[in-house]
């Protein structure tokens, strides 16, 4: 049952979402083409997390639609979710459990064999840097470190499209590297990978397509050449969601 | 620094004051108003001894004072409107923040319930006609006896709350608080005691116990101002503003350690082989045998499940009654499973993990209930064999082989049933400040969970009294069984069609239905709330008037033809033993007993069914769109 190949990755159509008055994802529309290394970008409280929580079945949406690989991911779950790895963003993980059985019972959960979870797993932690937390709770984890075992999570049963939000914040820049190499040779190998970041230049060092999202709304989406228009990433993401520095003499007492 | 925290404590308690926290304030303030009522009407009334009034009145103040104590511990949290935590970067000393929080301690609905309740003591002067001086004496003795509640309790809330941070500690708290809670619920073994008493006076070792505590030093002051002995009173008042300090003092330095010590970091766990975790069943149960072993709150349940059962079934030796002996492993059992019906609010948001597995929801059920059974079942058999062999019960056989599994698999069944339905949302584990109080046990779910395991066991109870030999242990068995894979199958479906929702009510705390209303009320202006029926939490909120009307009177009525009309007179025609009281069918001729009964039975089961599935149906819409609700203008 592999993925169709007429499908894009991820797509998804007028999806939106209201919380209390406050329309906080306004009829998006999103296309990850298949083997794309996607970067989501946007300010705080754009409605990254949001989206990308109704992309894979994590929140309801109040209307629209989430395909995965052609498949609605809220019609049919059971199919899509098989598709996808997550890393969702401040929500918890098993944490009376230590990394390695975390993955051997999330991959038993998925009906995988014992050998085969144990085999990973093995070889997950020691790329990521956690074997050495082998007897630590991932309660105790620290921040970097629960990164890291969810990416782990996500990885684990070889998904062919993952959805990471804010995957490399707080890692330190060598787990940083090792993921960043990780997460190349996946989209290498035809993978695809959508993640929400807010270092612009990570997105540029690692992305082919990019979509820039303010207050709900899709604001510019398409290849990285195409939404940068021949400026950095940065200084375009500024000019699209409109922010501004601060004049000088606004909180002047600060310096007294 | 207090008037400002005083402020903000207002501010956050206004804020509050909406929806069900109100309906549980103007509850909980009514309730403790009319007990303190009791008080001060036991302190008025007229007594054939001079000396009872003081001594009832002492003992009331004991079990209230106890209440201060002891309530935070019970019943989760205490009062932690303001958390010191949140302070703990400003440039205060401890000293200044706890003088602070004192204050503000003093402000809420407790405290004034509680300076009602101690007015009980000015009455009582008043009544004794003690004298002007004395009952001036009364009123600052009433205030003292507040500050050193309000500030004792602060104090052995934050020692509990240090000590539970441990194994031992977690357990000791689950032994005590299993000890108080069992001997209340055997009071009634003191009742022959207590009638003694209020004729003959309490015998004097025991007036001079009650009088001893600091609870009963008012009571002192006040008698020996209406005998004139002034040192006396000086010493009882001045013990009471001692202590009062001494709280304070304690609570302060308590307070510096609660800011600046973290949580320590956990030693090394033990890895268990966990070799038997093969399939993804058995995989649930493995992680939630770990989770039993490793979470401190799911082992101060257990512990707490264990004393109590103990406790309850042994407290009656003491006038000789062994009846509950046999009965400990259900006793346990039962209250195993009223501690755990909340395994997804426990667990927090990791649901996610779970909802990114297709098919994991019937897994995840399964496992759980096999990891309770596991945890569960050894300790009740055991249990129940040894004090079987113990008091020599051996013709109980019957009764407690169809109750024990029957407990047994309603408990595995209710337990994921609740846990999906009717979930307490709390802070992430790796969130948690290690304390346990820190979530308070939700004791309506208690109750639930009690009764409907209770209630699983019902058809086993028929079938011994009803039937043969056998039918009891059989039932138990195969009814048990089958009941078990019922109730978890309703959970599995359950929790894969509103998974979500149910994430959301764990990450925001908010249940999805009840957002609607929220949005109306006007946080500024302070308004009466309205008492909340609790019909958004069966999703009745939805409903059309008429049929929501038809539901609450149908489940609510049910049970008179079902049971009052229809099973009590069936089992005392097959019986035998026939008094006919308010069954209508006794009262009719003979050939028309049975048809009455069929009847009874046939319109309370469709009131029941009717009630239920309406019900249900919008129980299942409303978790389905409270959200989508919530964009109406
Ligand atoms: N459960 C909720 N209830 C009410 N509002 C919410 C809820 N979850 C998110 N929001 C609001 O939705 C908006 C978008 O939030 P979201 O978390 O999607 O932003 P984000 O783009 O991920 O931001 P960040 O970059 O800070 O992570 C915010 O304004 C937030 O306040
Ligand atoms: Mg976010």
């Amino acid at each position: 049952m592999g993925p169709s190949s007429r499908y894009a990755a991820l797509r998804l159509a007028a999806l939106t979402k209201t919380f209390g008055r406050k329309m906080v994802v306004d009829h998006i529309d999103l296309e990850v083409p298949r083997g794309s290394f996607f970067g989501l970008v946007g300010p705080n409280g754009a409605g990254k997390t949001t989206s990308l929580s109704m992309a894979v079945g994590l929140l309801r949406p109040d209307g629209g639609r989430a395909e995965i690989f052609g498949l609605d991911a809220w019609a049919d779950p059971a199919r899509a979710k098989k598709l996808i790895g997550v890393l969702p963003d401040g929500l918890s993980m098993p944490e009376r459990l230590t990394g390695r059985e975390l993955l051997r019972f999330t991959g038993l959960l998925r009906g995988m064999e014992l050998k085969e979870v144990e085999r990973r797993a093995g070889e997950l932690l020691e790329v990521l840097e956690l074997d050495e937390a082998e007897r630590t709770l991932v309660m105790e984890y620290s921040t970097g470190m629960r990164k890291k075992i969810g990416l782990a999570t996500a990885l684990l049963h070889a998904p062919r499209l993952l959805v990471l939000d804010e995957p490399l914040e707080a890692v330190d820049p060598v787990s940083a590297a090792s993921i960043k190499v990780i997460l190349q040779r996946f989209v290498g190998s035809g993978g695809s990978v959508v993640f929400s970041s807010h270092v612009m230049a990570l997105v540029e060092q690692l992305c082919d397509h990019v979509a820039v999202i303010a207050s709900g709304r899709v604001v510019a989406s398409g290849t990285l050449e195409a939404v940068r228009a021949g400026r950095s990433l940065e200084e375009r993401f500024v000019s699209l969601v409109g922010g501004q520095v601060p004049e000088v003499g606004e909180l002047a007492w600060l310096s007294s | 620094m207090a008037v400002l925290l005083i402020q903000m404590k207002l501010a956050v308690l206004r804020h509050s004051m909406t929806g069900r926290r109100a309906a549980q304030m103007v509850t909980g303030a009514l309730t403790g108003l009319a007990l303190a009522g009791g008080l001060i009407v036991l302190a008025g009334r007229d007594y054939p001894l001079a000396s009872l009034p003081f001594d009832l009145l002492g003992v009331g103040f004991a079990l209230w004072t106890a209440g201060w104590l002891l309530g935070p511990t019970l019943f989760g949290g205490g009062d932690e409107t303001l958390r010191p935590e949140h302070f703990s970067l400003l440039s205060f000393t401890p000293r200044r923040l706890a003088a602070g929080l004192a204050g503000a301690a003093f402000v809420g609905v407790a405290p004034l319930v509680t300076l009602v309740a101690f007015s009980a003591l000015v009455v009582v002067a008043v009544k004794a006609g003690v004298g002007a001086a004395a009952t001036a004496v009364g009123v600052l003795a009433v205030v003292l006896q507040l500050v050193v509640c309000v500030l004792a309790s602060r104090l052995v809330t934050a020692v509990l709350g240090q000590v539970m941070r441990s194994k031992v500690g977690a357990a000791l708290a689950a032994l005590v608080s299993a000890a108080i809670l069992a001997g209340l619920h055997s009071s009634w073994v003191l009742s022959p005691l207590v009638q003694a008493a209020l004729r003959t006076g309490f015998p004097a070792p025991f007036s001079a116990c009650v009088v001893a505590l600091p609870s009963g030093w008012g009571l002192v002051a006040v008698r020996a101002a209406g005998q004139g002995q002034w040192p006396t009173v000086a010493v009882a008042l001045a013990g009471l503003a001692a202590l009062g300090v001494m709280c304070w003092y304690g609570w302060a330095a308590l307070l510096k350690r609660r800011l600046t010590t973290r949580r320590p970091s956990g030693r090394p766990v033990r890895v268990a082989s966990g070799g038997w975790a093969k399939g993804p069943m058995t995989a649930v149960a493995a992680r939630e045998l770990r989770t039993w072993s490793r979470d401190l709150l799911r082992f101060h349940y257990l512990v707490f499940a264990l004393c109590y059962a103990l406790a309850f079934c042994l407290l009656p030796l003491a006038i000789d009654a062994p009846i509950f002996l046999p009965w400990t492993g259900a006793v346990f059992a039962l209250w195993v499973a009223a501690i755990s019906a909340n395994l997804y609010g426990e667990d927090g948001t990791e649901l996610w993990c779970k909802m990114m597995v297709p098919g994991a929801a019937r897994h995840d059920v399964r496992g759980r209930q096999l990891a309770w059974l596991l945890v569960t079942a050894p300790p009740t058999l055991v249990l129940t064999a040894a004090m079987v062999v113990f008091t020599g019960e051996f013709g109980l056989w019957p009764w407690l082989a169809a109750l024990v599994p029957a407990l047994l698999s309603g408990g595995a069944g209710v337990t994921v049933l609740m846990s999906v339905l009717r979930p307490v949302p709390m802070t992430d584990p790796h969130r948690r400040g290690g304390n346990l109080l820190e979530n308070g046990t939700d004791f309506a779910q208690v109750l639930l969970v009690l009764i409907l395991t209770a209630a699983t066991a019902a058809p086993a109870y028929f079938a011994v009294r009803l039937g043969p030999v056998w039918a009891g242990p059989v039932m138990g068995l195969a009814g048990g069984a089958a009941m078990a894979w019922l109730l978890g199958r309703l959970a599995a479906t359950r929790l894969e069609s509103s998974a979500p929702e149910l994430l959301l009510h764990l990450r925001t705390g908010v249940s999805p239905k009840r957002r609607r209303p929220a949005a109306a009320l006007d946080l500024a202006r302070p308004h009466l709330p309205k008492p909340d029926l609790g019909l958004d939490k069966l999703g009745l909120d939805l409903a059309p008037t008429g049929r929501r009307a038809y539901v609450i009177a149908s489940l609510t009525l049910c049970w008179v033809p079902l049971v009052a009309q229809g099973i009590v007179p069936a089992l005392m025609l097959t019986t035998g033993h026939v008094t006919p009281s308010w069954l209508l069918a006794l009262h009719l001729p003979q050939h028309l007993q049975w048809p009455t009964i069929i009847a009874m039975i046939a319109l309370g089961l469709v009131l029941l069914t009717t009630g239920l599935g309406i019900g249900l149906y919008y129980l299942a819409r409303s978790r389905r769109d409270g959200i989508k609700l919530d964009d109406g203008p």
